[in-house]
């Protein structure tokens, strides 16, 4: 039988199959559930390997795993089969300081791997709100953000090498330290495949030396539209903060009754921007950014003192879907981007919706990257309530994609969004990443039915070759 | 095979039609996109290979193609949107980098795309996967390819990402076209991330690049070459002073960047960035170089052959490659331009196949053949 084959794997105590257990590993953080038929905590890379080989045998299904704090259903076993947790893959083997790299493993968790390597004056750049939670191995396979990516990207800009246990139970590394690697960027495909293309057991991240100094600015503004102006002004000027995020007075207000963190709750949105490198430069913007402010109608305007009130301020920026939970039980949180001029009649889009289908939505954003996160705060139990909340959902991507935008900026698609590709993708897209999909795993045992649709790899080239006078 | 009458009918002699085309080639230079399908469809059904063209500068990378039609993209070349406001910008594949440049600098806006650019094209740059000297300071070129359309080897039009700075929706196809060679598709279009220009630049040439490089926080560049080292500064004009003042060089405005070494061979040597000062005294001294502090690559000028295999051996020893750039036709058959194929060469193979189907594009350009 499959489980003890695990069990002859790996030992029974790193093989969970008890009802109770299984159903904590049927769930991420979003509001998807699936049914895991058992649950293992591999050690190492060839651990992996085995159990992957073991599952293909049984034909079941492999879903990993990092800390579960994935919002778009990505971790969840929605066909149920082997969650393979890989928090016991958890060392920073190796760190170059010369080179600001390291070599880790995918359970390390993000801030842990930042306070390791402090003491070289660097850090790991991707900093996602969940960061004291989630897994680096989570982050390349959701290419996750956070507010700082708005000047030093996203997660696969920080990934230069992967260590990849493919479908067939085979193991290799793509990438390296050098630049440039000859082929294919087989690297940069898989960071952010949610687990579809294969089981990252190592990697190669690249560190970012820390700024020497930094000014977070903190305005408040009497509408959504002016801090949202503010924003636009603020590129427009040719800058470009380390980053710039924006809370309305709802989620404003969630946050001070929780933390009291010190944020103006009267007025209708505040804008967090930071700006970091040498002196003369973050005064130099500093000083940009409170004038484009005050020009877009700033209420209140205030610089961070010290590295305490700049912490304070960030914690309730990052603390934002914590303190959601004392609003209503659940929460669905929305992630799309819109190109930034759009973010003004997006946002108005956005608070029409709610109202429409009387849903409690709160803002929270990464305004600078025009990475919008509405957030819908609701109890589950409420009878209908579930499917109200995601048509209203479905609803605001159809409006992001409408002006330009897309589906998701830093979350995934997992299985929250895959019904909505085709909203943003033709037939011949979908079809080509299915071609994908199914050059690393054919018979799509990593993470089925994440992503793609059913029935995206069925277009059929309707290929007319007329014959064109064209020169 | 005999080439399909059709495709010989809107073929012409290349020279007198593209600038920097093959001299004496078959070449088609579409107009239109649709243009563009309708020759690789064709193509498709008759197995006729084709050699993708932008403007030649890259044509020197992988493996030689034995193509019987070229296809050049530079009739692909309008600036389908520019948002300055949200520092993004649409353009066809066949728009010279020079070009597009001067464009943005009118608003002070930047693609970071190579300094030195010649008659290369966006679409080309993107699918050689090739990066500027700013790179240090701003990441290499793949991390800017927001979008690609691309028409695949079996005449599908596909498109990837998208127009916005930050995206996860699906699979990441425009990093896997970075680079690809033409072995994915013909990319048409590609939306690129811009950057602002900086109010002030400056360069210095300091006697110690690495004591150089400690004392400052993310220069732009730092390029050493035979003759000497040199920090590149961008940002706020006090930003700029303030840096300078740490270095002890002879600063001037603006950005000086040395040229591309020169010579019958080219290559560039890739080493993980804290082996570049060792792999400077491994080159010939008939090499000139210009080696990317920080970055870990090396750019070859040549006049011979000699040396090469040696310098490959160690490279490729420490994890990095000596991939030829540039070099008379005849000796890639005696020397493979890539070195030893990467792993993952095979899912490679399979991926460019499942575009591809018939390998009509671009046949044999990566590592190992593919």
């Amino acid at each position: 039988m499959f489980i003890d084959g695990l069990v002859g794997l790996l030992g029974r105590d790193r093989v969970l199959d008890h009802p109770l257990e299984l159903h904590v590993y049927s769930r991420d953080s979003s509001v998807a559930r699936g049914h895991a038929s058992v649950v293992v905590f591999p050690k190492s890379t060839d651990e992996v390997a085995a159990v992957v080989r073991l599952a293909a045998q049984y034909r079941a299904p492999v879903v990993a795993r990092g800390a579960g704090t994935g919002l778009a259903g990505g971790a969840v076993p929605s066909e149920g089969g082997v969650v393979v947790s890989l928090l016991g893959l958890n060392s920073i083997d190796s760190v170059s300081a010369e080179d600001r790299t390291a070599w880790v493993g995918p359970g390390v968790i993000n801030l842990d791997l930042s306070r390791a390597v402090a003491s070289h004056g660097l850090h790991f750049a991707p900093d996602p709100s969940s960061q004291s939670a989630c897994t680096i191995g989570g982050n390349i396979a959701n290419n996750s953000g956070g507010p700082h990516c708005l000047a030093e990207g996203s997660t696969v800009n920080h990934v230069l090498a992967l260590e990849v246990v493919l479908a067939d139970g085979s193991v290799i590394t793509v990438g390296s330290a050098a630049p440039d690697p000859i082929g294919f960027d087989l690297r940069g495909l898989i960071v952010g495949s949610e687990g579809t293309l294969g089981i990252v057991t190592r990697a190669l991240v690249k560190l970012t030396p820390n700024p020497p100094d930094v000014r977070t600015l903190l305005a408040s503004f009497p509408s959504v539209g002016a801090a949202a102006g503010a924003v636009s002004g603020i590129i427009a000027a040719g800058l470009v903060p380390a980053a710039l995020e924006m809370m309305d007075r709802e989620m404003v207000q969630a946050v001070e009754n929780w933390l009291h963190a010190g944020l103006p709750t009267e007025d209708a949105a505040i804008l967090l921007a930071e700006v970091t490198g040498v002196t003369e430069a973050v005064e130099a913007e500093a000083a940009i950014v409170a004038r484009i402010a005050e020009a877009n109608g700033a209420r209140t305007l205030r610089m961070a003192a010290d590295d305490e009130e700049r912490a304070l301020l960030w914690k309730g920026r990052k603390s934002a879907f914590g303190a959601v939970a004392q609003a209503a039980p659940n929460y669905y949180l929305h992630d799309t981007v819109v190109p930034r001029t759009r973010l003004v009649e997006v946002m108005e889009e956005v608070y029409r919706v709610a109202a429409r289908y009387g849903l409690t939505m709160m803002n929270v954003f990464h305004a600078g990257d025009g990475n919008l996160h509405p957030l819908i705060a609701f109890d589950a139990e409420e009878p209908g309530m579930l499917d109200r909340v995601q048509a209203a959902a479905a609803e605001l991507a159809a409006i992001c994609i409408n002006v330009g935008g897309v589906l998701s900026g830093e979350h995934g698609i997992g299985l929250e969004k895959r019904d909505l590709m085709p909203l943003f993708f033709t037939k011949a897209d979908l079809d080509a990443q299915a071609r994908i999909k199914e050059v690393f795993d054919p018979t799509s045992v990593f993470n089925p039915n994440k992503i793609l649709p059913e029935g995206s790899r069925c277009f059929d080239l309707d290929r007319p070759v007329p014959d064109g006078a064209w020169v | 095979m005999a080439l399909n009458p059709v495709l010989r009918e809107l073929a012409k002699r290349a020279s007198d039609t593209v600038e920097g085309a093959p001299p004496g080639a078959l070449l088609v230079a579409p107009q239109a996109i649709a243009d563009l399908v309708e020759v690789v469809a064709r193509a498709d059904v008759d197995r006729t290979s084709l050699l993708i063209w932008g403007g030649g500068s890259h044509q020197g990378l992988g493996n030689r193609v034995d193509a019987e039609l070229v296809l050049a993209t530079s009739r692909l070349n309008a600036l389908v949107d520019w948002q300055p406001d949200d520092l993004t910008v649409v353009v066809g594949v066949g728009m010279k980098v020079a070009d597009l440049e001067s464009r943005l600098a009118e608003r002070g806006q930047t693609a970071l795309l190579p300094e030195h650019p010649g008659l290369a094209t966006v679409g080309g740059v993107v699918a050689s996967g090739v990066s500027g000297f700013r790179r240090l300071r701003y990441g290499p070129t793949r991390d800017r390819v927001l979008e690609v359309r691309l028409v695949t080897g079996d005449g599908r039009q596909v498109r990837g990402g998208g127009r916005v700075v930050k995206n996860v929706t699906g699979y990441d196809l425009p990093r896997l076209a970075c680079g690809s060679l033409g072995r994915l598709g013909v990319i048409t279009e590609v939306c690129l991330k811009l950057s602002p220009l900086p109010e002030a630049t400056m360069t210095v040439s300091v006697e110690d690049r690495n004591s150089a490089k400690a004392r400052l926080y993310r220069p732009l560049s730092i390029l050493a070459d035979q003759r000497g080292s040199y920090v590149y500064l961008a940002g706020t004009r006090a930003e700029v002073e303030e840096q300078v003042a740490r270095l002890d060089g002879s600063a001037r405005e603006g950005l000086h960047w040395p040229p591309d070494p020169d010579g019958p061979f080219r290559f560039s040597l890739r080493v993980p960035p804290r082996l570049l000062d060792e792999a400077c005294v491994r080159l010939p001294e008939t090499w000139e170089w210009l080696a990317l502090v920080g970055v870990g690559e090396i750019r070859i000028g040549a006049p011979g052959a000699a040396g090469a295999t040696e310098a490959r051996v160690w490279a490729e020893s420490v994890g990095g490659a000596l991939v030829v750039t540039q070099a008379p036709e005849a000796w890639y058959q005696e020397f493979d331009p890539w070195g030893t194929p990467p792993p993952g060469t095979e899912l490679t193979a399979k991926l460019s196949e499942a575009f591809d189907p018939h390998r009509i594009l671009n046949r044999r350009r990566l590592p190992g053949g593919v």
